[in-house]
């Protein structure tokens, strides 16, 4: 399934099912059992949206990928989620799947979110041009975002403090 | 009043030409209905029953002369001369085109308006006291807090696809006459022992198909803990609220249903990991917002006026000033309430004509300053006690001066059937031929203080919970049915009206409010026993022989 | 399409995506008129409607499209039979000059 960062297309090393591809990706009740394996590949999980993140935590330094299911657009948990695995010190890949829309990936980079994967139907209803315009379309936040955007709250002080 | 800085202007510009790339990605496809319909509405835009409408907000109720022309421009422009002013204190446009809306936006945006976040299940426009600023019972004016909220809320990437809707009122008197109990969040600026400023902070009030007043969370929240407080409420309600079903999905139920108690744990517990620094807002970036809403400079006037007086021997005018003026803290000063409640006309609606009428008064008498009210009122915030006359005069003449501040026939209406979607009966013209029954204004004032208030269907925009009487209107196997309820206040002493007794037709429901009342009137200890007061010291009984026609049937004439 | 089709006769309208104004299905597009709308009797009629609807349930010109049950009157001409629909065809009772009563005759519809 087509895979988009803030750049564009890229190829996906990590797979649900293809043993030769680089990475595997488990669903969240099979991760113990992946993480004790013993394989050297890397494991992401699928996290659905009804999991509160602590769960994650004894495993966070050994996930090499974190996916975060949204069920419908409007389903905003996912932003919560991706937060608070951010926030729990988190550093590995965090992924958005399922029904995202490209209007909402500026707020999923915002909220710790790196890739979103998308289905080939909404890659071929929504092409890759809206995705990367995306990002753009607003300069500011009111609040600091965990892709490096300092909330306009601070950069008014920076400005005062520099005048 | 607080004025954009360049980041606030540019995010404005930058949301209006996104809104046009949306319009043309829902044209060329990109876009389904279901999605497109989503993202309108956090701009504001609704599909109503004939039309498109737009709701423009105007943060906390204040806009300025300049703002209310503009408002007046549009409803020429692009809609058909006038606009609807509703009970969260924003102003509706009932006939935009699709294809105007961004050029209407660019409009707005030039007087510093706009409409993002006025629908979709977003944070939308905080509400504040109409009369912030005025009250001489205010700790703190409302409205920098409100002002710091807007921003922090806005486009918020994490909480811009909640369950539902989510409301937060702000209050900082002692009178709560912003509804703070009834909103998802309700504020009430508060001082503690040693003079510090915080924050009384309720969670899950709202009205609705489940109507309920907000519980207590906090007793006191210091002032800059409150971005961060306020982020982790809405986490534990983005995660945990129910999705299942639209009518269980506001936060009142998420509280409800946990409890109290277990609700404020998950709160503090998320409260206590949230990064709060990501929204610090520093005291000089919170005097700075202040420092817009600081108080004109007012004259050194004597309390009385001559002139005003002079002029309240004038019966209409008298009439005028006893119900249409609220005290100012300021000696020689009075808020005025500009009535959008003509007697027999839809409450809230103002023509373009009216609006310019407004912005010229407060321009030349109160300090450039306009505030909508949640009653569906305007007020002129600080009038000299001498130019009352002058201000009423004009106010005649614009067809604004109707004495019925508070009273019978200042009548809370949603747009009901007439304009909306999702209305199940029509609600204002159940409101007009009230207000025609009650035209008389000695009768209006003997009545004294009484709420009505009418909504079209469940949802309750016209907040007939919390009126002393509320009507719902319902559809009953396709005939339209309307539900009295009684004993419901908005402020204070927050409350729900209890239902009368079965529905009733369109048709009978003013001579039904008509027999409510005079039961009221003769049950009345004397003419300082308001309505609710009534209602609340004998109970609903007495009341409900009057939903029942009567031989002969009273006032059918 | 959601729920149980409404009861025969029918009539499909919607919102035009550009303009918001209601309009009805002809049978072979949209049109503004009650009058020009294809009124189905039949379950053919009511299977071409819904085809129609499903069609544009998603995108297109128009936008939320939706069943309604009408009444022919002595004429033929097709009367909403809830109070929703008679409003919706017709404009607002509080304020006759806005709405399709505005510019057409409407005379047949009334509350």
């Amino acid at each position: 399934m087509p895979l988009l960062d803030r750049e564009g297309l890229q190829a996906d090393p990590f797979d649900r099912a293809d043993p030769s591809a680089e990475g595997v990706i488990v669903p969240f009740d099979g991760l113990e059992e992946a993480l004790e394996s013993g394989s050297n590949r890397p494991v992401g999980v699928d996290l659905p949206n009804h999991v509160h993140p602590s769960r994650l935590a004894s495993h966070l330094d050994r996930l090499a990928l974190v996916a975060i299911d949204f069920p419908k657009f409007s389903d905003g948990r996912g932003f919560s989620l991706a937060r608070m695995l951010r926030e729990q010190g988190y550093r590995g890949r965090l992924r958005a799947t399922g029904r995202i829309l490209p209007d909402q990936f500026a707020f999923a980079l915002h909220s710790g979110f790196d890739e979103v994967e998308i289905s080939d139907e909404q890659a071929a209803r929504l092409p890759v041009g809206q995705w990367q315009l995306a990002p753009h379309q607003f300069s500011d936040n009111y609040v600091d975002t965990r892709d490096g955007r300092v909330s306009v709250f601070k950069r008014r002080r920076a400005a005062r403090e520099a005048a | 009043m607080y004025r954009y800085d360049e980041f606030d202007e540019r995010l404005v510009r930058e949301r209006i030409a996104q809104f046009r790339e949306m319009v043309r990605r829902r044209i060329d496809g990109s876009l389904t209905e279901e999605e497109f319909t989503l993202l309108r509405q956090m701009n504001g835009l609704y599909l109503q029953l004939h039309a498109y409408m737009l709701r423009v907000a105007i943060p906390y109720g204040t806009l300025s002369g300049r703002q209310m022309r503009q408002l007046a421009l549009i409803a020429d422009r692009y809609d058909r001369g006038y606009g609807h002013f509703t009970t969260r204190q924003n102003i509706q446009y009932n006939w935009p085109r699709l294809r105007d809306v961004p050029d209407m936006l660019e409009l707005l945006a030039d007087v510093e308006m706009q409409c993002i976040q006025t629908s979709g299940n977003c944070i939308r426009n905080v509400t504040a006291d109409h009369f912030a600023g005025v009250a001489a019972d205010e700790i703190e004016d409302p409205r920098p807090t409100a002002e710091l909220i807007r921003q922090w809320s806005t486009l918020h990437p994490e909480f811009s696809f909640l369950p539902r809707k989510f409301k937060i009122a702000v209050t900082g008197s002692a009178v709560d006459r912003a509804a703070v109990a009834v909103h998802d969040i309700g504020l009430r600026i508060v001082a503690d022992a040693k003079g510090r400023i915080g924050y009384r902070v309720t969670v899950g009030g709202g009205l609705g198909r489940t109507p309920m007043i907000g519980k207590p969370v906090r007793e006191f929240l210091p002032r800059e803990e409150l971005l961060p407080y306020l982020e982790a409420i809405l986490r534990v309600y983005n995660l945990e609220g129910r999705r299942d079903n639209k009518y269980k999905a506001r936060v009142k139920i998420l509280v409800h249903e946990l409890g109290t108690e277990a609700f404020v744990a998950r709160v503090e517990e998320e409260y206590a990991r949230i990064d709060r620094g990501a929204v610090e807002v520093d005291a000089a970036e919170v005097a700075r917002i202040a420092a817009y809403f600081a108080p004109p400079a007012f004259e050194a006037l004597p309390a009385r006026s001559e002139a005003f007086e002079k002029a309240a021997r004038d019966p209409d005018f008298a009439r005028f000033a006893r119900t249409n003026l609220f005290p100012h803290k300021a000696p020689g000063y009075t808020a005025l309430t500009v009535s959008l409640k003509p007697i027999g006309a839809p409450p809230g609606d103002a023509t373009s004509d009216q609006m310019r009428v407004l912005a010229d008064l407060a321009e030349r008498f109160s300090a450039d300053e306009l505030r909508v009210t949640h009653v569906q009122n305007i007020v002129l915030p600080h009038v000299r006690l001498d130019d009352v006359p002058e201000v009423w005069a004009a106010l005649v003449e614009a067809g604004l001066a109707t004495a019925n501040s508070g009273l019978v026939t200042d009548i809370i209406s949603c747009p009901g059937m007439d304009y909306c979607k999702l209305a199940t009966a029509r609600s204002i013209p159940i409101a007009q031929e009230i207000s025609r029954r009650f035209a008389d204004p000695e009768r209006e004032r003997a009545i004294g203080p009484l709420g009505i208030k009418i909504s079209g269907c469940i949802n309750a925009c016209g907040h007939h919970h919390v009126g002393a009487i509320g009507i719902l209107g319902l559809d009953k196997a396709g005939v339209e049915n309307y539900q009295i309820t009684l004993g419901g206040e908005p402020g204070d002493l927050a409350s729900l009206g209890e239902r009368l007794g079965p529905g009733i037709d369109a048709d009978e429901v003013p001579a039904a409010i008509e027999r409510i009342v005079d039961v009221y009137l003769a049950l009345r200890t004397d003419e300082a026993e308001t309505f609710i007061d009534t209602v609340r010291r004998v109970g609903l009984d007495p009341f409900k022989p009057a939903l029942q026609p009567q031989e002969p049937v009273r006032a059918a004439a | 399409m959601a729920g149980k089709r409404p009861a025969l006769p029918l009539v499909l309208s919607a919102s035009d995506l550009l303009d918001g104004d209601v309009v009805f299905h002809t049978g072979a597009g949209w049109d503004r008129s009650l009058s020009a709308a294809l009124v189905a009797t039949d379950e053919a009629g009511a299977q071409r409607l819904e085809a129609a609807l499903a069609e544009v349930e998603s995108g297109g010109p128009v936008a939320e499209p939706f069943l309604f049950t009408v009444t022919l009157d002595p004429s033929g001409a097709a009367v909403p039979n809830h109070y929703r629909e008679r409003i919706r065809v017709c404009g607002p009772t509080v304020r006759h000059d806005f709405g399709p009563q505005a510019r057409e005759e409407l005379s047949h519809v009334s509350l």
